[in-house]
């Protein structure tokens, strides 16, 4: 079949932009000037009356017609937790809560006119005191955000890992280290959307969009329009970018209500400034620490205060919740670390919801580590990759169970950074600082490793780890993949091939990806479960299949099941190659003509008649070990040089080093792809990509011109190289792996930067290293 | 065709035309994802208003495909796994296309540059810039039209 890539190079792509249906209307949304606001007076009569309008949704309308959004994660009753969600509605109620927060929807027969009715709805607010700042947003008697709350916080708890109290005494040192990591998401170039459709015959609703999880969606569509799951139906189109930015669809669920209401099929593709403005923003973190160490080098426990922006909520627009103990468990990263305490808030603001965007938690914890051992290296005048072996899981320890409860499932970590090492040349580089610093340039070598923990499977959040593939060979002989992994251009469909062509001998080309829909059970692409959970159940399934046309065959060429080969699109004896049917042939055979010389009795007695196999997966590491919310565990060493300019405080990249060891690799290019891509993104959070917030709470980055994303020219040259250590939990020794390059690469930047500036004794405690700050760092560093 | 004076090229490439090749991107001129060649020249199809396109001669993805087969700088795109989501693809195939003719220095530096205009989330530009080293060889060695 034609490939993803073919059919989007002729021309032929089915973005959300691309649909159409007969007697499709648009739907756009119109969003609140203010950040906070009563909505005093909201009257929608002339729009309504504007040329082409259909109809116009408010949050009252919704509070007829749907279920507040559902909390996706509930921590109510853990103990130790405070925890609460909002009731809250796509479209504001009585109280707009940010910058852009959708107040109405306009349904018209075209966006121009949707748009030109947005001048007849007349509403009236009533501002309020925002509140910007996570920390401030803590103080007492400040505005609250929700009133009913009495305060801020709507997550706080404590997480103590191993014996932090005996780490401290233990300590020589106690060192402190602040650290404060900018608001910013992904913005894949393609925004939200979706083409919602109400179907009478078969009482369904249908939807087809930029859904990154159909299955999912599903549930939540259903919840919110209280329709039984069994009546929506999600289909994900061509979808350009996800990294997690498309998982929520809270908006889409107003799109398929609007289809409801009108009886009309309803498109609504997304401006990019609305993207911005309503969009999930991550990180925005600060982490106030003391890290407990002995003097030669191995950090033995930190105490930490952990905030979180989460703008107005973590929990209901969204599947983001666990996100925080994603990020305090993964402190740890590659290390033994004795002790972890760590008091975690969640702060509500009024900026735009906390999502997902790659690296979720888990990337945190480990940057914020990874900091620290920067700190330490210098602190301890120790060798910054000494430092890291030192305190490293030794090889032989696997799996290893962390303070953290997650147990990591095996890695080699003293090898996958001596081979960056070799591959960075850090000893001639330091010569060439040496040198270099005699003539005031300022050169640094930067050095980040990661852990990523992939394959979530967390209880209270919707992320319970259920995982379905189903494979079938049709009657004309193709091969049919349908998977929960949808294609969101991370090479899901590409790899999903190899492993099915791998396992059944089938032609790459005679093998249909379906798009993914619904109808297959599975939480999606998130965590990089892609190459843990989905293709583990397509590995079951593919073997499942296997099984029965071997069978077949060894009844058919009447020959032992050894000996039955299937490979390049046959079947055949290796005893007697003669024997050798096609794909199509033994489709034809199966399906056709089960009498004599069809099926073999026993399968029919056994009921095996099918080539149609259908297989779940489930994490031996989650099942075995409770608190391993994660499964596999694959490890980077990132290493960088760069030169600061000191007069400009611009930054450029030099050298860049990336060694990975993702297990079992089934497609190389696929997975450098997304190392490239990932280190590129995390570059970009490193030197420029800042969500802003003014002070009367508008964002003043809602575009590309002033959100700066890595350019063509901003990016690297970027060496590679690989190491395999297989998971022993994964069917085929496959781990996720997507989430590590965006991790690594932040971390590896601003190391670099502080490494380039320490003749300035510059501690960075901030992200990103903008030229601005790096000039004001060294305008306000005591030496120089 | 009668057009609105307000409608942008990117409009009537999309919504008049249908033509799938062309992305809607920020409509800001700020991403690139919407770039045709009119008159031999990348552009921002969203920056321009239709009237101003009357009489021109626009080339897009599309024109890049004859007979159902691929262009020598598709294949390389194809080949070199320069293409992830594919959002970016046809604005970045465009301007590639209009830099393997009209630029003189091909050094990274100067293919990076001329990319600048072109935003990518997910290849971090690598591969790209692979797929248009390779597509300059096959141009070199005739294998091109």
């Amino acid at each position: 079949m034609i490939t993803r890539e073919r059919r989007i190079l002729s021309g032929k792509g089915r973005f959300i932009d691309d649909l159409e249906l007969p007697s499709m209307v648009h739907c756009v949304f119109i969003g609140s000037p203010y950040a906070h606001a009563r909505i005093r007076k909201m009257d929608v009569s002339k729009a309504l009356k504007n040329p082409g309008v259909l109809t116009v949704i408010t949050g009252e309308e919704l509070r007829q017609h749907t279920a507040p959004l559902p909390a996706t994660s509930d921590f109510s009753g853990r103990p130790g937790w405070h925890w609460r969600a909002p009731e809250i509605y796509p479209l504001a109620v009585g109280k707009v809560r940010f910058h852009g927060e959708p107040v109405a929807a306009i349904v018209a027969e075209t966006p121009r006119q949707a748009l030109e009715a947005a001048g007849g709805i007349e509403i009236e607010y009533d501002p309020l005191p925002p509140v910007m700042d996570a920390v401030s947003a803590m103080e007492k008697n400040g505005p609250l955000v929700y009133e009913e709350w009495g305060d801020n916080v709507q997550l706080h708890t404590v997480f103590n890992f191993g014996d932090v109290e005996r780490a401290f005494r233990e300590a020589d040192r106690v060192l402190k280290f602040p650290w404060h990591e900018n608001r910013t998401s992904g913005f894949p170039l393609e925004a939200r959307g979706c083409l919602s459709m109400y179907e009478p015959m078969t009482e369904t609703l249908h939807t087809w969009g930029s859904y990154q999880c159909p299955f999912r969606a599903q549930h939540y569509i259903s919840h919110v329009l209280r329709l039984p799951q069994t009546s929506v139906r999600v289909t994900a189109s061509d979808i350009g970018g996800g990294f997690g930015n498309k998982i929520n669809i809270w908006k889409y669920t107003v799109v398929c209500l609007a289809a409801m209401l009108t009886g009309r099929p309803v498109k609504w593709h997304e401006s990019t400034r609305e993207f911005f403005l309503t969009g999930p923003h991550q990180r925005d973190v600060v982490w106030d620490s003391e890290v407990a160490i002995k003097n030669d080098g191995r950090v033995l426990g930190i105490k930490a205060r952990f905030i979180q922006d989460l703008g107005v909520e973590i929990s209901n627009r969204d599947y983001s919740a666990p996100s925080i103990q994603a990020a305090c468990s993964s402190v740890p990263n590659a290390y033994r670390l004795q002790g972890l305490k760590v008091e975690a808030y969640g702060i509500v603001t009024n900026k735009s919801f906390y999502g997902a965007y790659r690296g979720f938690g888990k990337d945190k914890g480990a940057k914020f580590m990874e900091r620290i051992m920067d700190l330490v290296s210098r602190e301890c005048n120790l060798n910054p990759a000494e430092l890291r072996l030192k305190n490293f899981i030794q090889p032989q320890e696997f799996p290893y169970k962390q303070i953290s409860g997650l147990v990591y499932d095996s890695g080699n970590y003293p090898a996958v950074l001596q081979e960056a090492l070799k591959a960075a040349e850090v000893d001639s580089w330091k010569a060439k600082q040496e040198e270099l610093r005699k003539e005031g340039k300022h050169i640094g070598i930067g050095m980040a490793f990661v852990v990523e923990p992939a394959g979530i499977a967390a209880p209270n959040a919707r992320f319970s780890g259920l995982v379905q593939a189903r494979v079938r060979v049709t009657p004309d002989g193709l091969v049919e993949i349908y998977s929960d992994r949808t294609e969101i251009g991370q090479g899901a469909e590409m790899t999903n091939t190899l492993v099915v062509s791998q396992i059944l001998g089938a032609k790459p080309e005679d093998i249909v990806v379906k798009p993914v829909t619904s109808d297959i059970i599975g939480m999606g692409p998130i965590s990089s479960r892609g190459a843990v959970y989905s293709v583990s159940a397509l590995a079951r399934a593919a073997k499942g299949l296997k099984e029965i046309i071997v069978k077949y065959a060894s009844a058919f060429f009447k020959d032992r099941p050894e000996n039955i080969r299937l490979e390049n699109g046959a079947i055949y004896s290796s005893k007697n190659p003669e024997n050798r049917l096609t794909y199509k042939e033994l489709a034809d055979r199966m399906y056709f003509r089960p009498g004599a010389r069809g099926l073999p009795q026993e399968m029919q007695l056994n009921h095996e008649t099918l080539l149609d196999v259908s297989a779940s997966w489930f994490s031996p590491n989650s099942a075995e070990n409770p608190t391993s919310t994660y499964t596999t565990f694959s490890s980077s060493a990132d290493i960088a040089v760069v030169e600061v300019d000191t007069e400009t405080g611009a930054t450029r990249i030099l050298k860049y080093v990336h060694v990975h060891d993702a297990g079992k690799i089934i497609s190389r290019e696929i997975v450098d792809g997304q190392i490239y891509g990932g280190i590129v993104q995390g570059i970009g959070e490193a030197l420029s990509e800042e969500l802003i917030y003014n002070e009367q709470g508008e964002l003043s980055s809602g575009s590309y011109a002033d959100f700066v994303m890595p350019t063509a020219v901003d990016a690297p040259d970027i060496v590679i190289k690989h190491l395999e250590t297989p998971s022993p939990y994964t069917e085929l020794g496959t781990k996720g792996m997507g989430e590590s390059p965006i991790i690594g690469s932040k971390a590896v930047i601003i190391s670099a930067i502080e490494d380039a500036l320490s003749p300035f004794h510059i501690l960075i405690t901030e992200a990103p290293a903008t030229r601005e700050k790096v000039r004001r760092w060294i305008r306000h560093s005591t030496a120089g | 065709m009668e057009v609105e004076p307000q409608e942008t090229f990117l409009d009537v490439l999309k919504n008049r035309l249908k033509i799938k090749s062309v992305h809607r991107g920020c409509e800001e001129g700020e991403c690139g994802a919407c770039t045709v060649l009119l008159n031999g020249r990348p552009v921002c199809s969203c920056l321009i208003l239709s009237p101003q396109v009357d009489g021109g001669e626009v080339l897009t993805l599309e024109g890049l495909n004859q007979n159902g087969e691929f262009h020598p700088l598709l294949t390389a795109f194809m080949e070199n796994y320069a293409i992830q989501c594919g959002y970016c693809t046809p604005g970045m195939v465009m301007t590639a296309y209009y830099l393997l003719h009209h630029l003189t220095d091909f050094s990274d530096e100067s293919i990076r540059k001329g990319l600048e205009g072109n935003l990518c989330r997910c290849t971090g530009y690598i591969n790209i810039l692979k797929a248009i080293k390779a597509a300059k060889k096959e141009k070199d060695s005739g294998c091109w039209w």
